[in-house]
Formats: structure tokens, sequence, C-alpha cells
């Protein structure tokens, strides 16, 4: 599904960020990208979402080449994957429904049809009774959890979260792992950067290591508690 | 297709919610429009209804033939003998010096001119006179009818009334070409006010526009609602432009009917011109739609995410 091989990515004006990066998801896994603050996990996950371009190297995405992608084509791409940042990235001028309902206007789905889907998403993250709120008004958690309805409101197949926990207390982050883990069950591929192993000891996982734009060992962590 | 349909159907909604919520800002570049297309619309309405009234008059071409005051009938027979045989001339009339007499006498009684010295005189002062119509409506054609007219013996002066007509249009054409300019140069001033009202727009909503990006809206959906703001001011703009040129017209007429009472004419501005209107509001609608789109091409390719 993602596949990296001998992927490089070099900043103007500084070192770089990734070297020599190969690896390989597959559809339906799970993944945590860890590491240090400016090892390259962001850098990483902005090569998968076609954010930005490899410096060498080739970046795969469903057997299509993000380098060589028409710059048109690039955000049709881009639907495929739903896409959730710890600065959670939110409109503020306008309220949870219509934050939610963005997407599905990008791809031209309105009416009754997009506010049924709005609602199944905001249900799925626990949020249905604050429909008409504005995002200023909710909680840390739950404005990330409204952008965990926005990036799963169209159905992607792959959720690429950055620091989806970075800011919230342990029982909000939990929560996020929680509905991570729910949309992982029905087989959805989730990448998730984080530098806390908080949130990644609860599920059985693969994680991808970085060090300094290098990448360790690819891991399983072996921590099998039961997921609550 | 109804996709597309529905992309335009929001991006319209999400304008007119946006003005809405903005609504003294949009009133006023709405203005600045009305009044930049307003300027030459005015002066365009009065040049263009002045030439039309000239253009009439140099279709009536006539040459006035007055004979010398001391013609008797032979002399004036013989001379409509010669414009008889003249196949230049399409008609023509004599109009006696007993009655061009009278009906002078009759004008000023009408037109009260109890100052006149007209009804002082005790002798008829005018000439036997022949109006002619040429075939021909050239000038050049009219001028040399003329010339040829005033070699005929007993002919005392030629006279080619259409001269200050021909002035007239000419002043006139060169009225719409400075109309032109003043145009071209007020479109080039809207185009800078409207792109750089949608460029404010567009860094207000810059937020937008990079989650839009993220998530994989293409370039034109971005730039929809920005150009629908543009073709919408431009709409609105027109159609206010309208009204105030129906205003200044109906003023305008007021006021000058007055004046042309006085000339006992009735000079007036048609009140609408729908060809003028229409050309005036599809003209605003094509200066928003471009002035935006120049801002939006430009300031949407500026707007990095990361």
């Amino acid at each position: 599904m993602i596949k990296f091989d001998q992927v490089t990515k070099r900043y103007p004006g500084s070192n770089e960020a990734l070297r020599n990066v190969s690896f390989n998801i597959e559809a339906g896994e799970l993944v945590f990208v860890t590491g240090h603050s400016g090892a390259g996990k962001s850098t990483l996950l902005k090569l998968i979402a076609a954010i930005e371009r490899p410096t060498s190297g080739t970046v795969l995405i469903a057997n299509q080449n993000i380098s060589k992608l028409k710059s048109s084509a690039i955000p049709f791409m881009r639907r495929r994957f739903g896409l959730i940042f710890q600065d959670h990235k939110l409109l503020y001028d306008r309220n949870c429904f219509e934050n939610v309902i963005l997407p599905l206007h990008i791809n031209g789905i309105t009416g009754l049809e997009a506010a049924k889907r709005v609602r199944a998403a905001l249900d799925k993250v626990g949020l249905l009774h604050k429909e008409k709120a504005m995002p200023i008004t909710l909680s840390g958690g739950e404005q990330q959890r409204l952008a965990i309805a926005r990036a799963v409101v169209s159905r992607p197949s792959i959720l690429i979260a950055d620091e989806p926990t970075g800011n919230l207390d342990a029982s909000y982050a939990a929560d996020i792992m929680a509905i991570f883990h729910a949309f992982h069950q029905v087989g959805v591929t989730i990448i998730i950067a984080t530098h806390d192993a908080l949130g990644m000891s609860a599920i059985q996982s693969r994680a991808l290591h970085l060090d300094h734009g290098v990448l360790k060992q690819a891991e399983f962590t072996q921590n099998e508690h039961s997921t609550s | 297709m109804n996709n597309w349909l529905n992309q335009h159907r929001q991006a319209i909604k999400l304008v007119l919610s946006r003005m809405r919520s903005n609504k003294l800002p949009t009133f006023m570049i709405c203005l600045v429009i009305a009044v930049a297309m307003c300027v030459p619309g005015l002066f365009y309405l009065g040049v263009d209804h002045l030439s039309k009234f000239t253009n009439h008059i140099q279709n009536e071409t006539e040459i006035s033939l007055f004979l010398k005051l001391d013609a008797d009938k032979d002399a004036v027979s013989d001379i409509d003998a010669v414009l008889a045989k003249n196949n230049a001339i399409k008609q023509f009339h004599l109009v006696t010096k007993a009655q061009a007499w009278k009906e002078l006498k009759s004008k000023t009684e009408i037109n009260n001119a109890t100052d006149s010295k007209i009804s002082e005189l005790d002798k008829n002062p005018l000439p036997d006179a022949f109006f002619i119509q040429a075939k021909s409506a050239e000038p050049e054609a009219l001028e040399s009818l003329k010339n040829e007219l005033e070699k005929i013996p007993g002919v005392e002066h030629a006279l080619l009334n259409t001269d200050w007509a021909k002035r007239l249009s000419a002043l006139l054409s060169l009225g719409k070409k400075i109309i032109l300019f003043i145009t071209v140069l007020l479109a080039l001033a809207l185009l800078v006010v409207i792109g750089n009202t949608i460029r404010m727009q567009i860094l207000t909503q810059k937020d937008e526009v990079v989650v839009s990006k993220l998530i994989g809206a293409t370039n034109s959906f971005i730039r929809m609602p920005f150009l629908y703001a543009g073709i919408i001011y431009g709409l609105l703009g027109g159609l206010l432009a309208t009204i105030m040129l129906v205003l200044v017209v109906k003023l305008f007429n007021l006021s000058v009917s007055d004046l042309s009472n006085l000339y006992s004419s009735d000079f007036s501005l048609p009140l609408i011109n729908g060809q003028l209107f229409l050309g005036i509001i599809s003209f605003a609608i094509f200066i928003g739609w471009l002035g935006s789109y120049l801002a939006v091409s430009r300031s949407i390719a500026s707007i990095k995410i990361d």
C-alpha cells in the first residue's frame, strides 16, 4: 500500500531530514512512527500525504509514484487519506458540523447524504450532541476528536495522524487511541507519529523508529496488554 | 454533472453568507464599481443621444439657394429649368420672397418677440430661394453640387446647411474616443480595486485555503468562491450603476426641460437604455471576474501548506 524505497529528503539550507529510508506498509496495518522531536517523523508523514516530495528515492502510494504525479493529480491522491494534525487545523469561523462537512463538499457530496455521513462521523467520535457548537468552545480532546471526525467522514482507506495526542492529558489520549483502534478494527490503514509510548503500548502494532532521519530496525511492540 | 452543479451552488451559498456578514464592506466595493461604471455610462448616454440627433439632421441635407434680390419671374423660371435638368438633385422647391416674408412674420408673432425690429420693417428684405435635396448624402458630392449651383447666373449664394452638423458630429466622435479612454482607465482602476479586495479576502481565509488543500481540494475548488465573489461584486455594482444612471438622467431631464422649453425644443435623454444597461452590467461582471481571477491565481499559489 505504502512503499518507501531509499527515500532521502533534504530541505534547502539544512541537513537531511530523512536519509535512505525504506519500508513497506500493508493495507490494514496500524503503524507507529516514533522518535525524538526533529527525527523526521513529520517529514515522513508529509511525504506519504504528498505534501512534500522526496529529494531522491521513490514513494509509492497504491503503486503510484508521488514524485511523478502531476500537480493537478495530487488533490485526488490526498483524498485517499484522512489527515489529523497535532494543532487540529480546524476552521474556527464555522461550527462543528460545517467543519466536518468540508471534505464531503470537496468531493462534491452535499445535501441529505452529506448530512447523514457527517452525523455518523460525529457519532463515532462521540460529538454528535455538539454539532452546532463552535470549535473554540470545545476542549482540546474534543477538538482533536472533531479533527478525527473530519478526517474519516469521506471514508479514506488510510488515516495519517501527526502527534494526535501530543497536547492531551492521559485520559484524553487514551480516548483518541481507542478511536484509532476502532478504525483499525474495520480495516483502515493507520499511521500515527508519536513521541510518547503511552498510547501505543495499549495496541499491538509495528513501530518505525526514526533517529536523526535514519530508520532504525522496524520493530513490533510486544506489550500485549488487553486493549481497554 | 450533478456534482459540478452542487459545487457551484455551495460556492455561491458560501459567498453570499460571507457577504451578508460583511454588509458594509460589500456595499462599499459595489459602490466603487457602480460609480466607476456610471461616469462613462452617463457620458455615453449624452454623446450617443446627440450623435443620433445630428445623424438625423445630416440625413436631411438641404442646399439652400438664395437668388439675387433683383431676380424677376423669368430669372426664377430659368433657374427652375436648370435645376430640373440636373440629375444630382432629388427634389427641390421654391419659396418666394413673399412666402418667406409671411412665414417670418408669423414666427416672430408666435415667439412674442416684441423687441424684434422685424415688424417695423416696411420692405421685404428677403430673396427668393430654392431648397434642394440632393440624391447623394456624401459630403463631397454635396460640396461639389453646392459649388456648381452657386455658378448659375442669378444666384447670389448657396448654403449647405449641414456644415455645423458635420462639425458637431466630428466633435462627438472625438467625445466617443475620450469616453473609451476614460472607460479603459476606470476599468484598470477597478481591476486593481477588486483584485486587492479579493486578495485581502484570501488572506483572511488563509486557514481555510490551507485546510482545503490538505484534504484534497483542487485549485479550481478553492478558487471558485473567490471568483464568484468577484462576479457578484460586478453584478451588484452594475445594477447599482444602472440605478444611479436612471436617477441622474431623471434629474438631468427635469432641469434641462426648463432650458429646452425656452428654446421651444423637447430635448431630453431617454430614461431607459436597455442596451447600455445590459452592457454596463455585463462589463462590470466581466471586470469583477477578471480582477478576482488575477488576484486568486497568484495568491493561492503563494499560500504554502505545511
